[in-house]
């Protein structure tokens, strides 16, 4: 039997063309990123470094092969780069050719102008892909410009919880400060989910999207921000007896920004749907107040 | 330079789908890829009730967002202010799909026939390779349009360089022509009528003009 | 594209699919495959609907090249029939087929055409409105070369159809079906019409230009169909109620408004209005001419009705001698008698039905039928007149419109009686603006409205009733469904069997009711383009009917729910791969008015599929196999295939005695077109018809309106008093009793001078009860309607992908629509599975929640419970056909009843 891709649809849909692969392009980007910068901070040594950025790197990549696997025509992938006037993707794309460059030039050397030009080049990526979602006109949750400081920030948070955890397996020990400026990402990140979520309440969201965002909202504050900011505060006061605790709030940090990820990507991607500012006039009446379907206003 | 819109007027549809055949028989999309579709809104509570039949598709917007974010330049806008895709150098990667407020985009990666697992000839006849894992959507007929010149006609007003949904409308509700042109068909409707573009504030100064009351 | 395109042709065609038709449209023909369907561009200065085809039309690719086609004839092999029997079907060659019907038929004429009850022992069953006709090539000549063929076995017409309006439409103003004279009408009232999405190409473009015009139309019905939608206006009535609002509406213009509100010089002058009545029901007459009277106001004396320079009383009662003529030999002689007017009469009878009275039963506030009461007469612009075609004629913007389920059953008589009373009262029957009737399948001769046109002696016009009178009665039914005992009204025309009570072929297989003849299965059945087994009520009763038949003959596209229980076969080439020469123009049903008149061509765009052969090529075979190839020929002669093939100034006939081929036969009939249009001037052929596709020639507009030719032929309209209906009432009955026939006693009583509204509800909630029990109404609460979609009604296309596909945009399609609050009290929500059941049977559907619904109604716009038909088994829709019962007690005096029925719903469980 064939359907009608959404038969006489007029409320929003979930898109279909993206799924947890655009996810994993995100979360590798986002995670790999903020920990390429804070490698630069927080490894103890050269050693240290060249392992946290290459899991950096790998994570950049195994997003971008993500991407890859999900595109129609992989073999034409070179035609990404085609438009840099206006597509963030291949900005995107354009930035991840020096920034594999300087990130394995970093590993290879251990340090020098490589390292911080590498940390450079990730911001911009993560920037790149802040502004993906904010170019995507067609998906509300997406559009709304406050998602990009939000990507930026939990990509701080998420690289800055895994060099937590990194920190710890590695050896040499990290910065002291680490606790405290993954503390600081968070608390960003609290400021961005806040900011962005209060936007798009404000502007209005297809009640799907809203119904993923809100509920999603109130178990993230409670998981991905307000667990780790506790344990980190407990960890700065009580780390001595407690040595795992910067650990634990890292990795949580990490994987509710995951988390959170995934959910905006992949589960809170309706799509625009259909609108009528006023309703037409059938033969003789007055023109009605129109209809926006499957919106929350 | 001419600038191709569509009309709706929404007083006349009465969502019979004539236009959504016609578009699948012209552009030969597989089953359930609609080009042109028309929508069926019902708004308000029992018994104030209104029911509205919404023809969409592409808007051949002016600032496409799809184009912008296309990273192969696969999406181009022509001079004429209709919006296409290179087949030959999409990469498929979708992002147009959701830059596209109207959900007018598809992507199909395998073939569906309307029966079973072969195709029918009228599908075998028409099967384009080339559409295969990148994106496609309405082209306001591209194809007829560009016949315009060479033979001397009209879009809008000849039927062979006319889109197949505007020929196909048995309600009169679908008009093609030049905005620019104020002699237009559809110049002379939208001068006379109110009207509507869909998502406008969005930014996107879409091509297909809803006509809802006369002014 | 997979290679370049070697050649392109655009092959001129016409869809008729739908009784909305023709459409006209080119199939574009790539490399000899068709790909495409367009209008038929070079038509749109002729076509009213601007040579444009519907979304149906649209189908006929896929229809062509589906893969679920037969290809080639096949013959039963299991010679048990029924639902759970495989039929064994096994492919053999045409002559094989050929033979074995050939052999029926030999066999069949050797017996002779009737049978031992006088029933005809070939029958026959096609698609309604008679569109299968327009693809069945030469088979008419077939059947008329036969002789007696019992078309009675219906699938849905006759019962199903639009069919009071199709008698009384026809008995009042020529009108087998009514509509608005919608490009100069401003003011419709629609009652259950869904001409959007019924109403083919010509319906939805001229509805479209009139509403950007201004058009208001207000739509009453239960639940909010595509035609509400394109309304200024949606009234949720409450089913079956429409003839309450009606009179409530006539209430107001005849008890309520000033007379000069309304059109009394067209009611004094042109209806039966101002007809004196007798104590007995009868019109009064002038006892010398035996002419109905009427009084005259400028003599102050009783005048037979065409008596020159009156001015007749409308209202009053007066004094007089008269001779008042009844039923039978009834006769009194009248002096010095008080009498009434038939429209005073009108008054008192209308006096009970107020706006308060009709809110009541209809759900409907009583300031709505006074507001749209007040704005009938204001849009009448009663006085106004409109030039046409250098005639002057009254021109009434005002009109009303019915649709199915409204227009048949009980009650229907009422609604289409008040619907006619209404045009009448502001002069806006058959007038520019006004209500229309589009055709005549009853009376004769056939060719214009305006041909069938004679006067009766009481100055109406004339209609050939079945006869009711002691002398001619036709005691024995001459077809299965008795239409011709039951139903004077049916009349005697080739579409009268299909006009009567067609659930009664069926019905009285089983049982026959008391004192009536027993009635058999024919010995052949011949069927095409026709799924009783599905469209009709009581399906699985019916199935089993069906399987009761000795020997069927099926023209088949696919297997389907009916030729399972066939024997033979027979594939034919379809609608783009065969020849066949159909008239177009002039007016036709629902709205096709045309400026012009002429011929359309079908023609082979492709070759045809497998072995599949030309419909007419089979007739041909079929007639030689029968040995009727003779009486064949000079039938098609004769004109059985659309055109009669020599006049005085042409002959293009055949020789009889030669099979002919489809082309050659088809070959003359454009020649004989041709010269028809051109007076002989041209004998152009098949040839040219292929290259052009359709010829015609302009015609006067006039031939829209009825009103002119009963103006120059001095006729009135017989409104409002039906005394021709009371006497033929009276005589049925005493014909029915002097046979001891009592079983048809409560259809009797809806003859009558003066129709009254009665509880049509109450009619089916009390068989409801009768067959269900007391508690019927609380298990069965809600009432069951269905609705037209363009993309299947009458298309017998439910196996074509693209009308599933495109149908699928369309609200409510798939499923059953109920009011969304109602809903949720019954923990139903989207899309849900939930089983309707009614005291016949269930069926299952997924939920489709709505505002546009009445809380008490459930809507399930297709008949799609398909089990045998490829894909559309597969589709798992609900039909509300298995629900309906074949009752008698459900059945109204014009042998129709409707589409609704009583029914539960529940959750089923399941998402669907």
């Amino acid at each position: 039997m064939k359907t009608n891709v959404n038969p006489g649809q007029v409320t929003p849909w979930h898109q279909t063309n993206w799924d947890w692969r655009a996810a994993g392009n995100f979360i590798g980007g986002g995670t790999g990123t903020g920990l390429l910068f804070f490698a630069t901070l927080a490894a103890g040594n050269a050693d240290a470094y060249r392992i946290m950025a290459l899991v950096a790197l790998a994570f950049v990549g195994a997003g971008l092969t993500c991407v890859w696997l999900e595109i129609g025509k992989p073999f034409r992938a070179i035609n990404v780069f085609f438009h840099p006037q206006t597509s963030w993707m291949t900005r995107e794309g354009m930035v991840a050719v020096p920034l594999f460059a300087c990130g394995l030039a970093a590993v290879w050397f251990g340090g020098g102008i490589f390292v911080g030009m590498a940390a450079l080049l990730g911001i911009v990526f993560l920037y790149c892909q802040g502004r993906i979602l904010q170019a995507s006109k067609g998906i509300p949750a997406w559009r709304e410009p406050k998602i990009v400081p939000l990507i930026l920030a939990t990509g701080f948070v998420e690289g800055a919880g895994l060099a937590a955890v990194l920190t710890a397996l590695l050896p040499g020990s990290g910065p002291r400060w680490l606790a405290g400026v993954l503390l600081g990402a968070l608390i960003l990140r609290r400021i961005a989910w806040t900011l962005y979520f209060r936007a798009v309440d404000k502007s209005g969201l297809p009640k799907k999207a809203m119904a993923v965002l809100r509920p999603f909202g109130a178990k993230f504050d409670m998981l991905g921000q307000l667990l780790p900011e506790i344990t980190l505060v407990m960890g700065i006061f009580y780390g001595a007896v407690l040595p795992g605790l910067t650990f634990a709030a890292g990795l949580v940090a990490a994987a509710t920004g995951w988390w959170l990820k995934y959910t905006i990507v992949a589960r809170a991607a309706y799509n625009q749907g259909y609108a009528l500012p006023v309703l037409p006039v059938r033969g003789q009446g007055e023109v009605r107040p129109g209809v926006k379907p499957g919106w929350t206003k | 330079m001419a600038r191709y819109v569509m009309t709706v007027d929404l007083r006349r549809c009465i969502g019979c789908q004539t236009c959504t055949a016609a578009c699948r028989h012209a552009n030969a999309t597989p089953p359930g890829v609609q080009w042109r579709k028309v929508l069926d809104i019902e708004s308000g509570e029992y018994p104030d009730v209104r029911r509205s039949f919404v023809p969409v598709g592409c808007m051949h917007c002016a600032d496409p967002p799809c184009m912008h974010v296309c990273p192969s330049t696969a999406t181009y806008q022509r001079a004429d202010g209709l919006v296409g895709i290179d087949y030959d150098i999409c990469i498929g990667c979708g992002y147009c799909a959701v830059a596209c407020p109207y959900q007018a985009r598809y992507i199909v990666h395998r073939r569906e026939y309307a029966y079973g697992d072969r195709p029918t000839a009228q599908e075998e006849a028409r099967f384009d390779p080339q559409r295969m894992s990148v994106a496609m959507k309405c082209t306001f007929c591209s194809d007829r349009v560009d016949l315009a010149k060479e033979k001397g006609l009209t879009p809008g007003v000849d039927p062979e360089v006319t889109p197949a949904c505007v020929n196909s409308c048995i309600a009169g509700v679908l008009a093609f022509g030049d905005r620019e042109d104020p002699n237009s068909n559809v110049s002379q409707l939208l001068a006379e009528n109110q009207f509507f573009r869909m998502h406008e504030e969005l930014g996107t100064d879409p091509g297909m003009y809803y006509i809802f009351d006369k002014k | 594209m997979s290679a370049a395109v070697k050649s392109v042709r655009k092959v001129p065609q016409y869809c008729y699919q739908c009784v909305a038709g023709p459409d006209l449209l080119t199939v574009k023909v790539e490399d000899g495959v068709a790909t495409e369907v367009e209008p038929n561009f070079s038509a749109c200065e002729v076509h009213p609907g601007a040579g444009k085809c519907c979304v149906k039309a649209y189908g006929i690719i896929q229809k062509t090249y589906s893969p679920n086609r037969l290809l080639q004839p096949m013959k039963r092999t299991n010679p048990k029939k029924g639902r759970e029997e495989d039929p064994g079907f096994v492919p053999i060659s045409w002559d094989e087929a050929f033979e074995i019907v050939g052999a029926k038929l030999r066999e069949t004429r050797a017996r002779g055409v009737l049978n031992e009850h006088g029933y005809p022992r070939m029958a026959a069953s096609f698609g309604g409105g008679g569109i299968p006709t327009y693809y069945m090539g030469t088979f008419p000549a077939f059947l008329s070369a036969w002789g007696p063929v019992d078309f009675s076995y219906g699938s849905g017409q006759g019962v199903s159809c639009t069919h009071s309006e199709h008698l009384y439409g026809e008995l009042w103003h020529r009108a087998f079906t009514v509509c608005p004279d919608t490009p100069h009408c401003n003011y419709v009232l629609s009652f259950g019409g869904n001409i959007e999405a019924s109403g083919g190409v010509v319906g939805a473009w001229r509805h479209g230009k009139a509403r950007e015009r201004g058009l208001k139309r207000i739509q009453f019905e239960p639940h909010l169909s595509v035609t509400g939608a394109a309304s200024a206006e949606w009234v949720p009535i409450r089913p079956k109620t429409d003839a309450a609002f009606l009179f409530a509406l006539v209430h107001a213009l005849v008890c309520e408004m000033p007379r000069e509100k309304l059109d009394v010089f067209f009611l004094k002058h042109h209806t039966g209005s101002p007809y004196l009545i007798g104590p007995n029901g009868f019109y009064l007459r002038d006892p010398a001419t035996k002419k109905p009277l009427l009084w005259d106001l400028k003599r102050n004396a009783a005048v037979p009705f065409d008596t020159p320079d009156t001015d007749p009383a409308l209202d009053g009662t007066f004094t007089l001698d008269a001779l008042e003529l009844g039923a039978d030999e009834d006769r009194w002689v009248h002096q010095g008698i008080a009498a009434e007017t038939a429209f005073g009469k009108l008054a008192a009878q209308m006096r009970p039905y107020t706006p308060e009275w009709a809110e009541k039963v209809c759900d409907v506030r009583e300031g709505t039928v006074r507001r749209i009461a007040a704005e009938w007469v204001e849009q009448a612009q009663v006085g106004a007149t409109m030039e046409v075609d250098g005639e002057i004629l009254p021109y009434r913007p005002v009109a009303i419109q019915f649709g199915r389920t409204v227009n048949n059953g009980w009650g229907a008589y009422e609604c289409c009686w008040a619907r006619t009373l209404l045009a009448c009262l502001v002069g806006g029957l058959e007038v520019p603006g006004g209500t229309l009737g589009t055709t005549v399948r009853l009376n004769r001769p056939a060719t214009t409205r305006q041909a069938s046109v004679k006067i009766n002696p009481d100055g109406f016009m004339h209609y050939p009733m079945n006869p009711t009178d002691k002398a001619t009665w036709a005691a024995r039914p001459k077809v299965r469904n008795a239409h011709d005992v039951m139903v004077p009204l049916s009349a005697n025309s080739p579409w009268s069997t299909a006009l009567g009570p067609t659930h009664f072929s069926w019905m009285f297989q089983k049982e026959s009711p008391e004192n009536w003849p027993r009635v058999t299965p024919p010995d052949v059945w011949f069927c095409y383009r026709t799924n009783p087994s599905i469209s009709f009520w009581d399906t699985q009763e019916l199935s089993r009917r069906l399987a009761e038949f000795p020997f069927i003959v099926a023209f088949a596209y696919h297997r389907d729910e009916t030729n399972h229980m066939a024997d033979v076969l027979l594939p034919e080439s379809t609608d783009i791969e065969s020849t066949q020469l159909i008239r177009i123009g002039g007016s036709k049903f629902i709205e096709q008015f045309w400026d012009h008149e002429g011929f359309a061509l079908r023609q082979p765009a492709v070759q045809p599929a497998g072995q599949t052969r030309d419909f007419t090529d089979i007739a041909t075979e079929l007639a030689a196999q029968a040995g009727l190839l003779d009486k064949y020929n000079e039938a098609i002669n004769r004109g059985a295939a659309g055109v009669p093939l020599s006049s005085q100034r042409w002959d293009f006939r055949l020789d009889p005695g030669v099979k002919h081929p489809a082309a050659t036969i088809w070959n003359h009939a454009c020649r004989a077109a041709s010269a028809e249009l051109t007076d002989g001037a041209e004998t152009d052929g098949l040839d040219w018809f292929k290259q052009h596709g359709l010829r015609t020639r302009p015609i006067s507009r006039l031939s829209w309106y009825l009103f002119p030719e009963l103006r120059r032929k001095n006729i009135r309209f017989e409104m409002p008093f039906q005394e021709r209906l009371e006497r033929v009432g009276i005589e049925l009955g005493r014909r029915l009793h002097e046979h001891d026939i009592h079983w048809w006693d409560v259809q009797l009583g809806e003859y009558g001078g003066l129709p009254k509204v009665h509880d049509f509800p109450g009619i089916w909630e009390k068989e409801t009860v009768k067959q269900a029990g007391a508690d019927a109404l609380e298990k069965y609460p809600f009432w069951l309607i269905t609705s037209r979609s363009m993309q299947y009604s009458w298309g017998s296309n439910v196996g074509v992908q693209l009308m599933d596909e495109t149908s699928g945009n369309v609200r409510g399609s798939r499923g059953v629509l109920i009011n969304r609050r109602r809903a949720g009290e019954l923990g139903i929500a989207e899309g849900d599975l939930v089983e309707v059941s009614s005291y016949v049977g269930t069926t299952r559907g997924p939920a489709v929640l709505a505002e546009g619904i009445r809380a008490d109604t459930l809507l399930m716009m297709g008949q799609f419970d398909h089990w045998a038909t490829p894909y559309a088994k597969d589709l798992k829709k609900p039909s509300m056909n298995s629900l309906i019962p074949m009752s008698m007690a459900l059945t109204d005096a014009t042998g129709s009843s409707a589409d609704i029925v009583r029914v539960g719903v529940r959750k089923a469980g399941g998402a669907h």
